[in-house]
């Protein structure tokens, strides 16, 4: 018995080591799952908290740059209304237009807390906005104009993203100019440039063609820019098409989150339809 | 002693917010350097730190941290691995009159060469630690290998210009 105590008290620290060393791993490998909790704790309130307070203060040094990029976005804007188009018809319609409905809403937010450039599993996104400002997991996520990524997981006031730069992410895409689809992801360390599969070798595709989203996938409306054709390395059967993303991974500031209206109803019907092959087989 | 204590805790908070709200922030070259500086604050710990105790401050500093970073374990892991070799690396270097209780592991007390010695090693345990957990498989091996050896290098060089910054030769062991 003595010597059982002796030999502890001569290698406790080791045993203790190993009891922490064991507790750290079971944490680490316990909540390896992207959507469970792996991020859970970085839209926790109070690191999202910190993080909004240091977002705050950086954003001051970046406020020249902001102002340009919504000077210009605001020029785009104006550029666009009613008044600035020239009538061709001299009779002007006053039939309400029933046949369109509003499909895609669109959601402001700020990025609180970004990473890139780290080892590829553990890059994410925090935005300032939760579920108290109507945010879901599975909304697409855009900045000005080009698409960034999904939401997966949300608390009241922080919303966490899955950007493009992550190796689970897909997209459904299509090249602008003839509309073959491919899938777009990225699997590079690059965060400037992704990749996109699976559009058929027949299609001609040229350096510095325009690959915008289908409108497939339920989170993004289609013709969304995704990026431009940097590199092309095919195969035998499909393009590889290496894209320079049009969004900036390395300095995102304010996103926009969108809604799809649709998106239950759609999911409703397509399950149902499965439900149905299923049943039938 | 309660100086100390409090001293110590200040610092390792301190560094735990400047390595998430600042140096982290700062990637260079594709991401090959990401020096983790908060480290310091488990290096600075007297020598006179009870094994079970510098174990249990390393796992408390790694927790926080990945509350701030990447998922829950990771930073926990390697500090653990750092918290039980720290006390192994400073028996193998001991001077042959052994330590002072009352020393602190500080470059201006123990020298530039012991110092660098000290800290270079346990870094790169830690960081070879850390990077390998990170990534989980070992493709790429060669891009690891020059990442940890690039961020080692960089924290130690960070660690090494902060004591020239904050402690002067005169300053008392604290």
């Amino acid at each position: 018995m003595r010597n059982l105590i002796g030999l502890i008290s001569k290698f406790h620290a080791f045993l203790i080591f190993l009891g922490l060393q064991v507790l750290a791993l079971y944490i680490l490998f316990a909540n390896n799952n992207y959507h469970n909790s792996e991020f859970n704790h970085q839209s926790s309130d109070l690191v999202g908290y910190i993080y909004g307070k240091r977002s705050q203060m950086s954003e001051y040094w970046r406020l020249g740059e902001i102002n340009d990029q919504l000077s210009l976005d605001n020029a785009k804007l104006r550029s666009q209304r009613a008044e600035n188009f020239y009538t061709q018809r001299s009779v002007v319609d006053t039939l309400r237009d029933t046949s369109m409905t509003m499909r895609y809403t669109y959601r402001p937010a700020k990025v609180v807390n970004y990473s890139v450039n780290r080892e590829q599993n553990f890059v994410y996104l925090t935005l300032d906005r939760g579920s108290i400002g109507d945010l879901k997991p599975e909304m697409g996520v855009i900045s000005h104009g080009a698409i960034v990524g999904k939401v997966v997981s949300v608390s009241n006031h922080f919303a966490v993203v899955m950007p493009v730069l992550h190796k689970d992410f897909r997209a459904s895409v299509k090249h602008k100019k003839t509309g073959f689809n491919g899938y777009l992801l990225w699997r590079g360390r690059d965060p400037n440039i992704a990749d996109v599969i699976e559009i058929t070798r027949s299609a001609p595709v040229a350096v510095g063609d325009t690959i915008v989203t289908t409108g497939f996938s339920a989170y993004f409306p289609k013709d969304l820019m995704v990026g431009i054709v940097e590199r092309i390395e095919d195969d035998k059967d499909f393009h590889l098409l290496k894209v320079r993303l049009s969004a900036d991974f390395t300095k995102l500031d304010y996103v926009e989150v969108i809604s799809d209206l649709m998106h239950d109803e759609q999911k409703q019907l397509e399950q149902e339809v499965e439900n149905a092959t299923n049943t039938s087989n | 002693m309660l100086q100390t204590l409090l001293i110590n805790t200040v610092r390792l908070l301190f560094l735990i917010l400047l390595q998430s709200l600042v140096v982290s922030r700062m990637s260079s070259l594709n991401g090959l350097i990401l020096p983790w500086v908060y480290i310091f604050g488990i290096l600075m710990l007297p020598f006179s730190t009870p094994r079970w105790l510098l174990l249990c401050i390393s796992f408390v500093v790694g927790l926080l941290m990945d509350y701030f970073t990447g998922p829950l374990g990771l930073h926990t892991s390697a500090c653990v691995v750092l918290g039980f070799a720290q006390p192994i690396v400073q028996r193998l270097l001991a001077p042959r009159e052994g330590y002072d209780a009352s020393q602190r592991p500080t470059l201006q007390r123990m020298g530039f060469a012991w110092y660098t010695t000290y800290a270079g090693v346990l870094t790169l345990i830690h960081h070879t630690w850390l990077f390998f957990l990170e990534v989980y498989r070992f493709s790429d091996f060669f891009f690891q290998v020059l990442h940890i050896i690039m961020s080692a290098a960089v924290t130690l060089l960070l660690m090494i210009i902060g004591q020239y910054l904050i402690y002067n030769s005169k300053s008392t062991e604290l």
